[in-house]
């Protein structure tokens, strides 16, 4: 049956050990990691549940970071928000992965939360399909 | 569209058709602070220095002195920094923003802050028409009114208006909130799939499947909060309105279907 799954550790082709260990996670700071004063973008952010398992949603590549550990009661919300952070400021997202080859102008490539992130996309040239002619008119 | 500045130099108005890409080097820079002077700068040339200070100079906070007007300033900016704006940006000033920590001293057109990401964008004054159109995160405070269709299409984020809104504000929104102190017109959160908006006045009706919800806890702490953070003082008694669902036909979709469609 073809797998129709967007999960990130499909894209990925693996398993990350912060979706199974919370003491990864733990000590982000997530007001360090967000402009302003309180949590702002990731305000947004909420524990969700994908297949029956509870899942954080990335957006930067639209799909569900499903989450193996047991979560403390009340902590559902924080403990989501950390799991997508690990996952970005590791640059694991398959979005940022995608933005090596594919970025058309000049950005950080793991986002702003992480200061001194390299560029990408600076010297980014289209693709040329090997036997392709551009048309005659 | 050619237009003169104050100094002689012809422009294109519309930011179009320039064909040359290097940032003119004429800001000043002090440490961590530089400061952009656009007077005889066209659109295209502002944002090439604003990204060659933010990006490659690594500074961190750039005021741009006498916008004019111009249009789609300080667009696309992916990076965490603080950007005031002495004066008053046109159309869809801060669009695609990923980060910034944006202060407009002025007025502001169309679109301020479309499809922004992260970071906030206060205004001291008050905003065109399409305010925060499909806004996906952040904060977008405006000290004054907003215009018509604030927050279309919102997917996140938090709209503030110290004044009122005008019709269709939060039309199709599908997330995030909305903070309206003063008066809604007529087609308040028309066809919204979710999210919440609060209005502190008079509204003149209400969308189709917009409904009034019921205010708790976690309401107030959130609007007391944005309040503080902002320096908003202390906010108006607020009625809160939500999606009524009746229009929600998701749950027809087979759950695999329901992926393809995420």
């Amino acid at each position: 049956m073809k797998s129709i799954a967007i999960d990130a550790e499909v894209l990925a082709g693996k398993r990350f050990e912060y979706q199974e260990d919370m003491s990864l996670v733990e000590d982000l700071d997530l007001m360090e990691l967000t402009p302003g004063k309180d949590l702002n973008w990731l305000e947004d952010i909420h524990l969700l549940e994908e297949d029956d398992t509870p899942a954080v949603f990335d957006r930067n590549s639209n799909s569900f970071i499903k989450i193996y550990f047991d979560i403390p009661e009340g902590r559902e919300d924080e403990i989501a928000r950390k799991v997508l952070m690990k996952h970005l400021i590791s640059g694991n997202s398959y979005g940022i992965q995608l933005k090596e080859i594919h970025c058309k102008y000049h950005q950080v490539e793991l986002g702003p939360w992480v200061a001194d992130s390299k560029s990408v996309g600076d010297n980014w040239t289209p693709p040329v399909l090997e036997g392709w002619e551009p048309p005659a008119h | 569209m050619a237009s003169l500045t104050k100094s002689g130099v012809v422009y294109d108005a519309r930011g179009l058709v320039e064909p040359d890409p290097e940032p003119p080097m004429t800001a000043q820079i002090d440490g961590d602070s530089a400061v952009i002077d656009a007077t005889d700068l066209s659109t295209r040339k502002i944002n090439l220095e604003l990204k060659r200070i933010v990006y490659d100079e690594g500074v961190n906070n750039v005021t741009i002195l006498n916008p004019g007007s111009k249009h789609s300033l300080g667009v696309g900016i992916l990076k965490r920094c603080n950007i005031t704006f002495e004066g008053s940006p046109g159309w869809y000033a801060c669009g695609l923003i990923d980060g910034p920590e944006v202060q407009i001293n002025g007025r502001v057109g169309w679109s301020l802050g479309e499809n922004m990401m992260s970071g906030s964008v206060v205004v001291e004054g008050p905003s065109g028409s399409l305010t925060g159109a499909a806004l996906r995160g952040g904060d977008l405070v405006i000290k004054g009114n907003v215009g018509a269709r604030t927050g279309i299409d919102q997917k996140g984020g938090t709209i503030i208006a110290t004044g009122s809104a005008g019709i269709n504000t939060g039309f199709m929104m599908q997330r995030g909130r909305q903070i309206i102190c003063g008066d809604a017109n007529d087609g308040l959160g028309d066809s919204m799939y979710d999210g919440i908006i609060y209005v502190g006045g008079k509204i003149a009706s209400l969308g189709v499947d917009c409904v009034p919800g019921e205010m708790d806890d976690s309401d107030v702490e959130f609007i007391n909060r944005k309040f503080e953070i902002y320096g908003l003082g202390t906010p108006p008694e607020l009625k809160k309105f939500v999606c009524g669902k009746v229009l929600h036909n998701y749950d027809s979709l087979e759950p695999s279907e329901r992926k393809l469609v995420l």
